[in-house]
């Protein structure tokens, strides 16, 4: 794409995401949300492939859906309230309306189904960009909403946690695993979100730093099947040994980073009284933890003298820029142990 | 619930469970994503009218400015669907599915 295009594009998404975080007025937030989703079409289908143009149609359409329903909802709450304060949503059935049109948006289970598919067919940056700076405007805008009425983010968070390990487990293609463990890292972040909104906040920074990892190794070695993730000890050994990790850590085990949020939100709910719902959370979080085992195990113990699971590829002199990725990945791993300052900083 | 807050509502329902349940053709959906802009343009006009407030004059113009870029784009969509999958019919659309 020519260069000045491409920089309109990327300079039109940021714009989206800070009117979106500026605006205290609905209709504010309702445009800049409307400039992400027009600037993100033409990145998504510039090679016209066949897959990338039905991606696009796909997302276009679930967008342009759940953003005329949040400005339908926000002039409904116009009319019966006389309020566009986002801060003044009082909670009545359109701040239900708002929630679940900005559900949608985010991709959480019932309102998921565009989702892995229009991954799928997506190059893996932008599938990046798909799944940490298209999330931040709308969950902002919830985070915004300051509910009190807790059962229906509840119900959406659970839902998530579920559908995005379930739908996970018979999926071989990386981008289909990725989309589901987005849903599944949502469905978290909304469960907690009406109870401890910087809680909230902590969970996605997590997973942004995570996410961007895994696509960052991913894309080191162009993998997008789990046989192509077995022969990555030819290319880069490193990857083996980081990967994994970061894979663990998405799943949630400790002693790596990812196990912090996931254990700050059950203490909270459990001092909330719904031990049962974070029991619940816990054991469908096992779900996704099994496809992350099945990505590290086609990635490590595929080695020789195991049968390797694809050929060996040619090893051509390639530069790497792993900046950010080398940060992000060591801040995924070893992060585990400043969580103290972290809950004593956050006002938790 | 005034009648006019109830006329765009239901005008609003019905174009969303029409884009909601469409069928065969892709640009039938898009037609259906019009006429949600379009109840919304009205809800926006009638809310100027009623409450007699110029501050927010402005909105139903702007409203028609975005919902135009979202024409063009699901025009373009549309176009570019028909070049790579040879038809706008929505069942041809299977290259990504499981």
């Amino acid at each position: 794409m020519a260069p000045p295009i491409y920089s309109a594009l990327i300079i039109s998404l940021g714009l989206g995401t800070t009117m979106t975080f500026a605006s205290t007025h609905w209709y504010l937030a309702w445009m800049g949300i409307e400039i992400n989703t027009l600037a993100i079409i033409p990145l998504m289908s510039q090679n016209h492939i066949p897959r990338a143009t039905e991606a696009s149609t796909k997302y276009f359409f679930a967008q342009a859906t759940a953003s005329a329903t949040l400005l339908f909802a926000s002039i409904s709450n116009a009319f019966l309230t006389g309020e566009w304060d986002i801060l003044q949503t009082p909670n009545t059935l359109t701040s239900s309306l708002i929630t679940l049109a900005l559900a949608m948006k985010i991709g959480l289970a019932p309102l998921h189904s565009w989702m892995p598919e229009v991954m799928q067919g997506l190059s893996l940056l932008n599938g990046l960009i798909l799944s940490t700076w298209q999330k931040l405007a709308p969950l902002y805008l919830i985070y915004q909403i300051q509910p009190t009425n807790s059962n229906i983010f509840i119900i959406l968070g659970l839902l998530s946690i579920i559908v995005g390990g379930w739908g996970g487990f018979n999926q071989v293609q990386l981008r289909k695993i990725l989309a589901y463990s987005s849903i599944a890292h949502l469905g978290w972040m909304i469960l907690i979100i009406s109870f401890s909104p910087p809680l909230a906040l902590l969970t996605i920074l997590i997973y942004l730093l995570m996410t961007f990892s895994l696509f960052s190794s991913f894309m080191l070695t162009r993998a997008t099947h789990i046989n192509s993730l077995a022969t990555t000890w030819a290319k880069i050994p490193i990857l083996t040994m980081s990967t994994p990790l970061i894979l663990l850590s998405l799943g949630g085990l400790p002693p790596l980073t990812g196990f912090m949020p996931k254990w700050l939100i059950l203490q909270e709910l459990t001092k909330q009284d719904l031990a049962p719902i974070a029991t619940l959370a816990a054991l469908s979080s096992l779900f996704s933890l099994y496809f992350y085992l099945r990505l590290s195990y086609a990635m490590t113990l595929t080695m020789p003298p195991n049968n390797p699971a694809g050929t060996l590829p040619w090893r051509l002199n390639q530069q790497h820029n792993t900046t950010l990725m080398a940060l992000t990945t060591t801040s995924t791993i070893c992060l585990l142990p400043v969580t103290p300052a972290i809950t004593a900083l956050l006002p938790l | 619930m005034t009648p006019a807050h109830f006329a765009f509502s239901s005008a609003f329902m019905l174009g969303l469970a029409g884009l909601a349940f469409h069928r065969t053709h892709f640009i039938s959906a898009l037609l259906c994503l019009e006429g949600l802009m379009l109840s919304l343009f009205i809800a926006l006009s009638l809310w100027t009218l009623q409450f007699d407030s110029m501050n927010s004059a402005s909105m139903p113009m702007i409203l028609l400015a975005f919902s135009a870029c979202e024409a063009g784009t699901g025009l373009a969509l549309l176009v570019a669907t028909t070049r790579t999958h040879s038809t706008n019919r929505l069942k041809n659309l299977n290259l990504l599915q499981c």
